[in-house]
C-alpha cells in the first residue's frame, strides 16, 4: 500500500463525490433508503458500507476528529482509549464525546463484547493494524474501513472526502477540503517570494524523545522548511518515526529544532529547555542561535484543524520575513471555528499547552 | 579419629532410620551391609552431615559434629558419593582440587599446597598421570578412583564411601577395595564403606554392620557375629557360609 | 596436550584484555559524525593532558566525551556483567543453558525498571526497583523448578514461565502508563545503549564494577558449587549462603545493566560457552575471560548497531539474531553433555 497512490485514489474518490454532488437528487429519493456504497480504503480493500449510517465506532483518533468536523459526531457510539482519556483537544471541540464508551485499549485491541453491544453500522480502524481490520470484520460481521492520512496532506484530504461520501456529508467534506487547500495556497503565495534553496534544515524531536523523528512531515515542507531526517527511511513509509543516534543529530546540525509540545508540560521529558541545556548539543547551530521551538506534532495521526494551524505557525517561524497576518491565536481560533464550530478552542488549547511560551522568545 | 553415634534418628516419608549406638575405630575398615532400602546410604549421609539428622548425636573424638562448622567438619570427615555429579568437563586435577574447598576461603583460589595435596591424592590412587585428562573421558572405574582421590585431598581423618564398588567389574572392584584397605592401614583413617556385595565385605572389612529396614541388626567383627541365621534374617533368603582356602565365603 | 592448552589459555587471556581495548579505540572513531583519527587523538590527548589554551569548544570533544565515551563504557561494563553473570549462573545451576535471560532475570529487571520509570518518574533511579524484581524472578524460577533445578529442561521451563509472567506484567504497566511515558519505554525495552547519559552511568558503572569483581573473586568457589548441593556441602561449603551470594550478585549486575539499556540478552549464554570450548570448564579461567570477551562482544554489537545505518538498530535485536540460532544448536546438543 503506498500512501501516494492511496492519496491519489482517495483524491479521485473525493473528486467523484464532489462531481456527484453537483447534480440534485432525483425527486422522491428522500423517501428511499440509500443504496450501499463501495469505498476503497487505505489498505486497498473494497468495502461495502450501508447507504445510511447511524451508528459509528471509530478506533482511530484522526477519523473520529474528522467525523466530528463533518458534523456527524452525534452518530458516534464508540471511540478509542486515547481520544477519550488522554487527548486534551478533543474535549474542547466535542465535549459530548467524553460520554462515549471506549471500545479499544492502548494495544489497539478491540473489546468485541462492547462493540457488539453498541450495534454499529460501520467500524473505522487504523490501517497500521493490518490484520486488525480483517479480524474485527470477522468478529463483528460489520464492515470495517481502514483509513489514515499516513502523515500526508493528500491522504488527509482524501480521507475527508471518503468519510464525507460514506456519511452522506459530501457537501460539508468539500467545504473543508476547499478551506484547507485555500489556506495552504495562501502560504504558498508567501513562499514563492523566497529565493529557492534557502529552505532551512529542520529537525523534529517528536514523541517525547530527542532521538525519535518523523522522516517526513508535510507541515514543515509546506511551511518552507526542509526535514533534516528525510531519506533516513524509505519514502513510502511517510511520517513513520525513525530512531537515530545523538551523533547523527549533531552531524546533521539542523538550523532549527522543533520539539513536540502537543501534550501537557508536566509530561515532557524533552522540552525546549532541556535541548538548550543539553551539553552534548552545545555546538549545534540551532542551539547557539536559540532557534529551538515547540510545535504541535501528532500522536495517533492528525487533527485536521490543528495540523493546519501548525502549518501556519511554522510558516511564521521558518520564514520570519513573511508579511504579518492576524496573530497566531486569532488565526487558530478561526480555523477551529471553521472545522468544529466552536469558538476560542485554540485559545483554550494554548492555555493547556502553555503556548504563550512558544513564540515569546 | 573415633566416631561414635548415639540415638540417631532420621526419617523421610515412610522410611525411618534408627541407630541407637554405634562406634567406628581408626585404622579400621567398617562395612555397612544389608539389602536395598536398608538405609546404608542414608546412614552414611547422616554421618557426613550431608543429611541433617532428625535426632541424636554423632561424635568425632568426643565432639558433637552438629557444633562443628562446615569447613571444619569437612576437614574431619570426607564423603565419597556413589556417582559424581558431572556437568562440566573439568580436568581430573581440577576435579580433585575441589576437594580442597574446606581449606580455601571464598574469595581465594588454590595455592601451591592445595595443588600438591591434589597431586598426592592422585598418586595414592594410582592415577598420577591423569591430571590433565578430562573427566568425561574416564572409565567408570577410573571415575571412582578420581572421586576417592578428591575426598583424599580433603585430608580428613574419617572417610565414608557410599557403595564404591557398584557397577565395577571384578578387577576394578578389587582395586578399589584394596585402596580402601590401604587407606585404613597406611594412613590410620577411620573408614566406613557401604557395600551390597557381601563377599567384598568379608574379604576386606575389619568390622561389619548389618542393617535392615533402617535398623542395625548386628555389628561387630565378622568372626564374632557372622552366622547363617543372621544372614537369613537380614537377607530373607537362605544363605550358607563356607570355609574355602582358609577364607569364609557366602553361598546362596 | 596440556602444553597446547596452556599456550592457548595465555593467548586468549591476552586477547581478553587486548580485544576490548582495540575495540574501544575503534568505537571512539566510529559514528555518524566524522572525526578524523588524528583529531580523535589530539582531542583525547588534550583532555588527558590539558595544554595551554587549546582551540575553543569543539563538537569533537562533545561527541567523544559526551556521546561516544559513555556509550562505550556502558557496553564494556554491561557486556562483562552479562557474560560473568551467565557463567556464574551456569556453574551454580549446573546447567549450560542457563543465563540471565532464561532465568527470567532480564524481564524481571525490565519490569522493575519500567515500574519505576512510569510511576516514580525519570528523576528516580530505576536500578533499585530493577534489582528487587530481578531477585524476585530468580526466586520464582527456583520455586517452580523445585528439586530438579539441575535438570536442563526443568529450569528453562521455569525461566520461560517467569519471563512470560513479567512480560505480561510489563504489558499491564503499558496499559496503565500514559502514552507520553509509554513511547520511550517501548523503545528502551528493545535494548539500546544510546539512551544512557553520564548521570545514569554514575550509578550503573560502579555497581557493575563491584559486582563483577566479586564474582571474579569467587570463580574457584564456583567449581565446587557446580558439583551439586550434596557434594558441595560434604566438601564443607555453606551452600545456601554461597548460592544466595552468587544469585544476588548475578541479579544485581544484570539489573544494573538492564535498567539503563533495556533487555539485551544472549551475551550471557554465548560468551561463557565459547570460552569453555576454548579453555575448558575451569571457572578460574572461564569467569575472567568471559568478562573480557563479553565486554568485547557487546561493544562490537553496539558499534555495529549505531554505525551500520543512520537510524539505530536496537542492539538487543542484533544479539538475538546471533544468540537464538546458537541457543537452538546448544539445546539440541544438551542431551549429550559435552562441555
Amino acid at each position: 500500500m503506498k500512501p501516494a497512490r492511496t492519496a491519489r485514489t482517495a483524491g479521485l474518490l473525493a473528486g467523484i463525490a464532489l462531481a456527484v454532488l453537483r447534480f440534485p437528487a432525483p425527486a422522491g429519493a428522500a423517501g428511499q433508503v440509500p443504496a450501499p456504497t463501495t469505498v476503497v480504503d487505505s489498505l486497498n480493500r473494497s468495502v461495502s458500507v450501508p447507504g445510511k449510517i447511524g451508528r459509528i465506532i471509530s478506533l482511530e483518533p484522526e477519523i473520529t476528529r474528522i467525523i466530528v468536523a463533518l458534523g456527524a459526531g452525534d452518530r458516534l457510539v464508540g471511540i478509542d482509549y486515547f481520544l477519550r482519556h488522554h487527548d486534551h483537544l478533543f474535549p474542547l471541540v466535542f465535549p459530548e464525546g467524553l460520554k462515549l464508551p471506549v471500545v479499544s485499549n492502548q494495544a489497539q485491541d478491540i473489546s468485541v463484547e462492547e462493540a457488539v453491544r453498541l450495534r454499529p453500522d460501520v467500524v473505522f480502524a487504523s490501517p497500521s493494524e493490518f490484520r486488525m481490520a480483517e479480524s474485527i470484520e470477522r468478529k463483528l460481521q460489520v464492515p470495517v474501513v481502514a483509513l489514515a492520512s499516513m502523515g500526508r496532506f493528500a491522504g488527509l484530504l482524501g480521507e475527508i472526502g471518503t468519510l464525507g461520501q460514506i456519511l452522506g456529508r459530501e457537501e460539508r467534506a468539500a467545504e473543508l477540503v476547499g478551506y484547507f487547500q485555500e489556506q495552504l495556497r495562501a502560504l504558498d503565495r508567501a513562499d514563492s517570494s523566497d529565493p529557492p534553496g534557502r529552505r532551512p534544515s529542520v529537525y523534529l524531536a517528536f514523541w517525547n524523545s530527542l532521538i525519535r523523528t518523523p522522516v517526513s512531515y508535510e507541515p514543515v515542507d509546506a511551511a518552507g522548511g526542509r526535514n533534516a531526517a528525510s531519506g533516513v527511511l524509505p519514502e513510502y513509509l511517510g511520517a513513520a518515526g525513525a530512531t537515530i543516534s545523538i551523533e547523527t543529530l549533531i552531524a546533521w546540525d539542523p538550523e532549527v529544532i522543533l520539539v513536540q509540545g502537543n501534550y501537557p508540560p508536566t509530561e515532557r521529558r524533552v522540552s525546549v529547555g532541556t535541548v538548550l541545556r543539553d551539553p552534548r548539543l552545545a555546538s549545534l547551530r540551532a542551539v547557539r542561535s536559540g532557534r529551538v521551538h515547540y510545535t504541535f506534532g501528532f500522536w495517533y495521526w492528525w487533527d485536521p484543524a490543528l495540523v493546519l494551524v501548525e502549518t501556519v505557525y511554522l510558516s511564521g517561524l521558518l520564514r520570519p520575513g513573511a508579511p504579518a497576518g492576524p496573530g497566531l491565536v486569532a488565526t487558530g481560533n478561526s480555523i477551529f471555528e471553521e472545522f468544529y464550530g466552536v469558538e476560542g478552542a485554540f485559545s483554550a488549547l494554548c492555555r493547556i499547552l502553555d503556548c504563550h511560551e512558544w513564540t515569546a522568545r | 579419629m573415633k566416631v561414635r553415634v548415639e540415638g540417631l534418628k532420621f526419617s523421610y516419608g515412610a522410611f525411618s532410620l534408627r541407630v541407637p549406638s554405634l562406634a567406628f575405630a581408626e585404622g579400621r575398615v567398617a562395612a555397612l551391609v544389608g539389602p536395598n532400602g536398608a538405609g546404608k546410604s542414608t546412614f552414611l549421609k547422616c554421618l557426613a552431615s550431608v543429611l541433617p539428622p532428625g535426632r541424636g548425636t554423632v561424635f568425632f573424638d568426643g565432639h558433637d559434629v552438629a557444633g562443628i562448622a562446615g569447613r571444619e567438619r569437612a576437614r574431619l570427615v570426607g564423603y565419597v558419593p556413589q556417582e559424581p555429579g558431572l556437568t562440566f568437563n573439568y580436568s581430573v586435577l581440577d576435579f580433585v582440587l575441589t576437594g580442597r574447598a574446606a581449606f580455601i576461603p571464598i574469595f581465594s583460589s588454590p595455592a601451591r599446597r592445595d595443588d600438591e595435596a591434589a597431586r598426592e591424592a592422585l598418586r595414592f590412587v594410582g592415577l598420577e598421570d591423569f591430571g590433565p585428562r578430562p573427566v568425561f573421558e574416564l572409565s567408570s572405574g577410573e571415575r571412582r578412583l578420581v572421586l576417592i582421590a578428591r575426598t583424599l585431598a580433603q585430608q580428613s581423618a574419617v572417610l565414608l564411601l557410599d557403595e564404591p564398588t557398584t557397577f565395577l567389574d571384578p578387577r576394578h572392584e578389587t582395586e578399589v577395595m584394596e585402596l580402601v584397605k590401604r587407606l585404613a592401614v597406611e594412613t590410620g583413617k577411620t573408614v566406613v564403606v557401604s557395600l551390597h556385595a557381601l563377599d567384598m565385605a568379608l574379604k576386606f572389612a575389619d568390622d561389619m554392620v548389618f542393617m535392615k529396614r533402617g535398623a542395625v541388626v548386628a555389628a561387630g567383627r565378622p568372626d564374632d557375629i557372622l552366622d547363617e541365621a543372621l544372614l537369613r534374617s537380614v537377607y530373607d533368603i537362605p544363605m550358607g557360609l563356607r570355609d574355602v582356602d582358609g577364607r569364609r565365603i557366602v553361598v546362596r | 596436550m596440556s602444553g597446547r592448552r596452556d599456550r592457548r589459555t595465555t593467548v586468549l587471556s591476552v586477547l581478553a584484555v587486548g580485544l576490548p581495548l582495540v575495540l574501544s579505540l575503534v568505537a571512539l572513531n566510529v559514528g555518524a559524525y566524522r572525526i578524523p583519527p588524528k583529531a580523535v587523538f589530539t582531542t583525547v590527548a588534550e583532555a588527558v593532558f590539558p595544554g595551554g589554551d587549546g582551540p575553543g569548544p569543539s563538537p569533537y570533544a562533545d561527541i567523544l566525551f559526551r556521546v561516544r565515551l559513555p556509550r562505550l563504557l556502558l557496553a564494556l561494563f554491561a557486556g562483562a556483567a552479562l557474560a560473568v553473570s551467565g557463567a556464574s549462573l551456569q556453574a551454580l545451576f549446573r546447567n549450560p543453558l542457563v543465563f540471565e535471560f532464561s532465568l527470567g532475570i532480564s524481564n524481571g529487571a525490565a519490569f522493575g525498571a519500567a515500574l519505576s520509570i512510569v510511576f516514580l518518574g525519570r528523576g528516580f533511579p530505576p536500578q533499585p526497583a530493577a534489582f528487587v524484581f530481578a531477585l524476585l524472578a530468580v526466586l520464582l524460577v527456583v520455586a517452580i523448578a523445585g528439586r530438579s533445578a539441575s535438570q536442563v529442561v526443568t529450569i528453562l521451563l521455569g525461566g520461560v514461565i517467569v519471563s512470560a509472567l513479567f512480560q505480561a506484567l510489563l504489558s499491564l504497566v503499558e496499559v496503565f502508563a500514559n502514552p507520553y511515558a509509554l513511547q520511550s519505554l517501548v523503545f528502551w525495552l528493545m535494548g539500546s545503549l544510546g539512551q544512557a547519559t553520564w548521570s545514569d552511568l554514575a550509578v550503573t558503572l560502579p555497581v557493575i564494577g563491584v559486582g563483577v569483581a566479586v564474582l571474579i573473586l569467587m570463580r574457584w568457589r564456583l567449581n565446587v558449587l557446580s558439583l551439586g548441593e550434596e557434594e558441595a556441602r560434604s566438601l564443607g561449603l555453606d551452600t545456601t549462603r554461597d548460592k544466595i551470594a552468587v544469585i544476588a550478585l548475578a541479579a544485581l549486575v544484570t539489573a544494573a545493566a538492564t535498567a539503563v539499556m533495556g533487555v539485551v540478552s544472549w551475551v550471557g549464554l554465548i560468551v561463557p560457552h565459547l570460552v569453555r570450548m576454548a579453555v575448558g570448564a575451569d571457572n578460574r579461567k572461564v569467569v575472567p575471560l568471559s568478562a573480557g570477551y563479553g565486554a568485547a562482544l557487546l561493544l562490537l554489537a553496539d558499534t555495529v548497531a549505531r554505525g551500520a545505518a543512520p537510524f539505530e538498530i536496537p542492539v538487543g535485536i542484533l544479539t538475538s539474531v546471533v544468540g537464538i540460532p546458537f541457543f537452538i544448536v546448544l539445546l539440541k546438543k544438551s542431551g549429550r553433555i559435552w562441555l
